[in-house]
């Protein structure tokens, strides 16, 4: 997909390394573990935490050309959801591809109904537009 | 949302930056461009997380 993913938080890569080969709920994990222990990054992205050092729970989707897509954020003590991660990044993907189209709030995967050529033509028809 | 990030704007290009990395695939630490990406035409997901040896 053309597409790479990377953790990142403020342990060293020297903590990356040992966690990585200690614990086996990450025996499958292939991406590159970033470190950022300076905070420079995170704080660019706004995920640092003054107060811990410590990063807060913050996706960001940059797409091929280096402009930043999409961004979630979430407190420390919810996780994120992989399947939406998932369909946020095809939707993105999709778009880039078909600048006509638009994906609706329930579309998933390449597939789904989306709007063709939104526009005049389409405002207060929208139910319509999804149905037909 | 338009400004969500220590002034970084969604629509935006993000300023380029480098970071250390340990990669699994090679068993050896290495470094994350940026730069790299959009020179080999590649999306980026960025996936921040506060500690290492805690519980997802």
């Amino acid at each position: 997909m053309g597409c790479d993913i990377v953790t990142v938080s403020t342990d060293t890569q020297f903590v990356h390394l040992a966690w990585r080969n200690s614990e086996k709920e990450l025996a499958k994990v292939q991406y590159p573990m970033a470190s950022d222990p300076t905070g420079k990054v995170s704080r660019m992205f706004d995920v640092y935490n003054e107060d811990n050092g410590l990063d807060l729970r913050g996706t960001f989707i940059i797409n091929s050309d280096g402009a930043l897509m999409n961004a979630e954020v979430n407190w420390y003590n919810i996780g994120r959801n992989i399947e939406e991660l998932l369909r946020k990044f095809k939707a993105n993907i999709y778009v880039s591809r078909k600048t006509n189209e638009v994906c609706p709030s329930k579309w998933k995967d390449e597939g789904d109904k989306t709007l063709v050529n939104p526009g005049a033509k389409m405002v207060g028809k929208v139910h319509e537009a999804l149905a037909g | 949302m338009s400004e969500c990030c220590g002034g970084l704007k969604l629509g935006q290009k993000v300023p380029m930056f480098e970071l250390d990395t340990y990669e699994p695939t090679k068993g050896d630490f290495g470094k994350f461009r940026l730069e790299d990406q959009i020179k080999n035409k590649r999306w980026t997901i960025l996936f921040f997380y506060p500690a290492d040896f805690t519980f997802v």
